[in-house]
């Protein structure tokens, strides 16, 4: 059974840190009977075992801790990790760069600058194993994803839309426009640590070129990120 | 070692057990079979454990041929089955010798089978769950020639289970969830008294349904984020087409969720056959608790129902194959002394 915490119904920077900062405080006293919790950008959804705690005792204990702290206003949750993730954009890696240029009437390099300079948070993971949505981009990335899905796009790609970044660590379908992609993977599953990236990381991408790319080892970069 | 090898699949057959718990925050919703009753009697048939891994067919099965001497079982939706050309029982313990050949066809009742192998198929374990999970990449169609091993057998005597009546279900429970007021009451209202069809577009990851009441439509201007889906979730996509989420769902969605089937009737919901036809009964949260606690009960009762099987000597038809003499006293052995 499952009880929705909601802090909001969009996607806003704020709402998603009350999300965070409540799902880490969530978890520092978390009742037997819980089974996961699942934040994501706007809501908590806390599944539990109902014959193992009574839904009265759980909403209880969500009102108490609702009530001890201002979730919109707290601080970001402590021991997120900053990833700086290696990227090739544009070419057969970023086909899409060109077409995100012109939706915001920029140059292609202007467009590189403004993705890389960026500092994101990682928002929420879902869709897919370890899909990571990380926001916010500045306001002039501010268009929608295109209508007709693009059948596959590789792990590692980078997608943008609605001034969010979507990275996908197995090839899915997308409406979203891929302007680069990187050899990290933020999952896998025969790792000891399956999944890197968690909600609240803060991630900047970093171009690189495609010798660097093909160069490029997990483990190498494991052992020095993040910093 | 032992197992089995496959000689005919369909491209539906997975292997599956009770699923993942706990990755959901990290996109991974828990698969598992589509029928958790039908799953537990093969187990108990067998005396596997309940995180043992089964075949799962949907609708069609499949031929297996025995690699060593081992002990299967068939549980969930009836199908059709014979053992080397010659009929053979649902819901029993059946050994099979060297190069026995175990053929299941149809489903006649409901649509998901299970067969399993005493400890279990030994398929590679992800993230704590043998389930195949193939749009998440976790586990492999099943090919033809493929040899699948078998955990260590523990030998039951040979027993079967009755048939559940969770087939062809008129009814499925299910409850309003947070997302619900996003729909008028009188949506809600026709939504929940109308007759529901299952529609062919269904699989492990959900099924699409037609109202009688037509298509739902939800509050105009809605543009609410993605957050979870919860199991058994009823997503309403834009052209008013309701959907439940089952299995193999995606973890999260932004299309608004109408109500949640309640997870007692996840089983017969999955049961269920395209076309038939359900309503939905509305209960109040401790009504789903109460369904749950006795679901849980029905199959943790299951050991109870084991029935032994004797053989009937006039119905084995390949009666000169068994050892029917062994142990059995001249009687006059003692005349010797």
């Amino acid at each position: 059974m499952g009880l929705l915490v909601e802090f909001g119904e969009i996607y806003h920077p704020s709402i998603n840190n009350a999300v965070l900062a409540f799902d880490q405080a969530f978890a520092a006293g978390r009742p037997t009977g819980v089974i996961e919790c699942v934040p994501t950008f706007r809501s908590v959804l806390i599944r539990f075992d109902p014959i193992e705690l009574e839904f009265d005792a759980l909403e209880g204990h969500v009102a108490n801790l609702l009530d001890k702290n201002d979730w919109y206003g707290s601080d970001a949750p402590s021991g997120r990790k900053h990833w700086i993730l290696p990227t090739v954009y544009g070419g057969a890696r970023g086909k899409d760069l060109g077409e995100v240029a012109d939706l915001m009437n920029m140059r292609e390099d202007q467009v590189v600058d403004s993705h890389a300079e960026a500092s994101l948070t990682v928002a929420m993971l879902g869709f897919s194993p370890g899909l990571a949505y990380l926001g916010q981009l500045p306001d002039v990335w501010q268009f929608s994803r295109r209508t007709k899905v693009t059948p596959s796009v590789p792990a590692g790609a980078v997608l943008v839309a609605v001034r969010q970044v979507v990275l996908p660590c197995t090839p899915i379908p997308t409406g979203w426009r891929q302007i680069g992609q990187t050899p990290f993977r933020s999952f896998d599953v025969s790792a000891k640590k399956p999944f890197l990236l968690s909600p609240g990381d803060q991630v900047q991408f970093e171009p690189v070129s495609e010798t660097a790319f093909q160069a490029f080892e997990m483990s190498d970069f494991l052992r020095t990120s993040p910093p | 070692m032992t197992g089995l090898e496959i000689l005919k699949i369909t491209p539906s057959a997975t292997v599956q057990d009770r699923g993942r718990v706990g990755f959901l925050r990290f996109g991974v919703t828990g698969g598992g079979a589509m029928d958790a009753y039908g799953l537990a009697e093969g187990q108990v048939l067998l005396g596997n454990g309940p995180d043992d891994a089964a075949i799962e067919f949907a609708e069609f099965g499949g031929e297996f041929r025995a690699i060593a001497p081992v002990q299967v079982a068939l549980s969930g939706a009836e199908m059709t089955a014979q053992l080397n050309g010659h009929p053979v029982a649902w819901r029993r313990t059946v050994a099979l010798s060297a190069g026995d050949v175990l053929n299941i066809g149809a489903a006649k009742t409901g649509v998901y089978g299970y067969l399993h192998v005493g400890g279990g198929f030994q398929t590679d374990v992800v993230l704590g769950s043998r389930s195949t999970h193939l749009r998440a990449g976790f586990g492999h169609v099943l090919a033809v020639g493929q040899k699948i091993t078998a955990g260590s057998d523990r030998i039951v005597q040979e027993r079967a289970l009755p048939a559940p009546n969770t087939f062809e279900s008129r009814e499925i429970r299910a409850m309003w969830g947070p997302q619900s007021h996003y729909f008028s009451e009188e949506t809600r209202a026709a939504f929940s008294a109308a007759t529901l069809e299952v529609l062919p577009a269904r699989d492990r990851m959900g099924i699409c349904l037609s109202s009688s009441a037509g298509k739902i439509k939800s509050a105009t201007g809605l543009s609410i984020a993605s957050d979870a889906i919860n199991l058994g979730d009823i997503q309403v996509t834009g052209d008013g087409t309701p959907t439940a989420l089952l299995a193999d769902r995606g973890s999260s969605g932004g299309y608004p969720r109408i109500a949640t089937l309640i997870t007692a009737d996840l089983g017969p919901f999955a049961q269920l056959r395209t076309g038939s036809k359900i309503g939905l009964r509305m209960v109040k949260r401790s009504d789903a608790v109460q369904a749950l606690d006795k679901f849980r009960r029905k199959i943790n009762g299951l050991p109870k129902l084991l029935m032994p099987l004797v053989r009937d000597p006039w119905r084995m038809d390949d009666l000169l194959s068994y050892n029917l003499v062994d142990g059995v006293l001249r009687g006059d052995e003692d005349d010797a002394n």
